[in-house]
């Protein structure tokens, strides 16, 4: 007697569950179609544009984030390391080489929430194009590090895992048609002080 | 049995549609998109300056070394002008319409002598500056507005602490006002 309304209501919860659950997590796994990967590093060129897809459009509506326009710069995160692992802040890695060309570059950690990581003010949390200390080559190695380290330290705290942003200002990167190198600093793990 | 394969066979139908319909209407629903962010400031015709912590809108200073002013702006009754000078390492400049979408964005080496001097204006408000050009205007760049709301977000670069007095002067005196000849 109760089938048909049984069945209905079985429908219609996989209806909102699947639809519902399926939304919210293709919105939080990414930020849309369109990025491009540099090793580990990850940019969305488009996702300001009114070219862009629906689920980008979706994400910077829900996320309420000030993007980055065309002339100003490119955004690149890095969830992972060269070798594909989460980035874990109880770690301590090594960004080493160089970044594309752009006039500028900036680079800080944030919390796997895109929240700021709230290091101490008397830690160095992040590092620019201008207070990094360089080789002649003028290549770089920052020590991205819970516990401090000699030259370039970036400083973490232990949060679990945690996310890299590489910002270019003024790049050509984004509208690069592969006549440029394009190379991004690897990030190689060096070691896990408490693990 | 097989009733209840149908009827999931029907929910996983409707979860699609469901999916898709979520997606493309969650743009006009959120409520916490960057516009209606920059709305809750209550300021408009004049850039704001953020702050380091997030305040009861959520906006902020992302980056430790950018400092980011943001304008919401409408040229429904006239055109816009944004203008700043000042001599800081960098300073970008970007136009957003009311979802978001990038209309115009410029730096300080795309811009005239390296200062701010921008006109958004709606395509009739356009034709009317070139008719009559005024001799204020000789320098400015002029955009045109495909809406006739939007916001612009200015940010300067404080590449150390030395240079944060002089940014935070360079945000103070750009402005974001309705053109008036």
């Amino acid at each position: 007697m109760f089938r048909i309304p049984l069945l209905v209501a079985l429908a219609l919860t996989v209806a909102f569950g699947i639809g519902i659950v399926s939304s919210v997590s293709a919105l939080k796994a990414t930020v849309g179609f369109g990025a491009i990967a540099l090793g580990p590093w990850v940019a969305f060129p488009e996702a300001q544009t009114e070219n862009t897809d629906p689920y980008a459009k979706a994400h910077r509506a829900r996320a309420g984030k000030l993007l980055y326009g065309g002339a100003e710069g490119l955004q690149f995160t890095a969830a992972i390391d060269s070798t594909g692992e989460k980035l874990s802040s109880g770690c301590t890695y090594d960004i080493a080489g160089v970044t594309p060309p752009a006039r500028f570059w900036t680079l800080y950690a944030t919390t796997a929430n895109d929240q700021p990581m709230k290091t101490g003010p008397e830690l160095p949390a992040a590092t620019n194009a201008w207070t990094v200390l360089r080789k002649p080559d003028s290549s770089f190695v920052i020590h991205v590090s819970p516990v401090a380290q000699p030259d370039n330290w970036l400083a973490t705290r232990r949060v679990g895992a945690f996310k890299l942003v590489l910002t270019l200002l003024d790049t050509p990167t984004a509208g690069s048609s592969g006549l440029i190198d394009l190379t991004m600093p690897k990030i190689v793990k060096t070691g896990c002080p408490d693990a | 049995m097989r009733s209840a394969l149908f009827a999931i066979l029907v929910g996983l139908v409707g979860a699609a549609l469901l999916h898709i319909v979520i997606i493309l209407t969650l743009p006009q629903f959120t409520g916490r998109d960057a516009y209606s962010r920059v709305l809750g400031l209550y300021e408009m015709d004049s850039f704001f300056p953020l702050a380091s912590e997030p305040g009861p809108t959520g906006l902020a200073n992302d980056d430790p070394f950018l400092r980011v002013a943001v304008c919401g702006f409408s040229v429904d009754a006239g055109p816009a002008r944004f203008v700043a000078k000042g001599a800081i390492p960098f300073w970008s400049l970007v136009i957003y319409d009311v979802n978001s979408n990038e209309i115009f964005s410029m730096n300080d080496h795309t811009a005239v002598n390296g200062n701010l001097d921008l006109v958004m204006a709606t395509p009739i408000q356009l034709v009317d500056l070139r008719k009559t050009p005024s001799a204020s205007l000789a320098q400015s760049i002029m955009v045109e507005m495909p809406e006739e709301e939007g916001y612009a977000v200015l940010r300067a670069l404080a590449p150390t602490d030395s240079y944060e007095e002089t940014v935070r002067n360079f945000l103070a005196e750009s402005s974001c006002e309705p053109f008036r000849r």
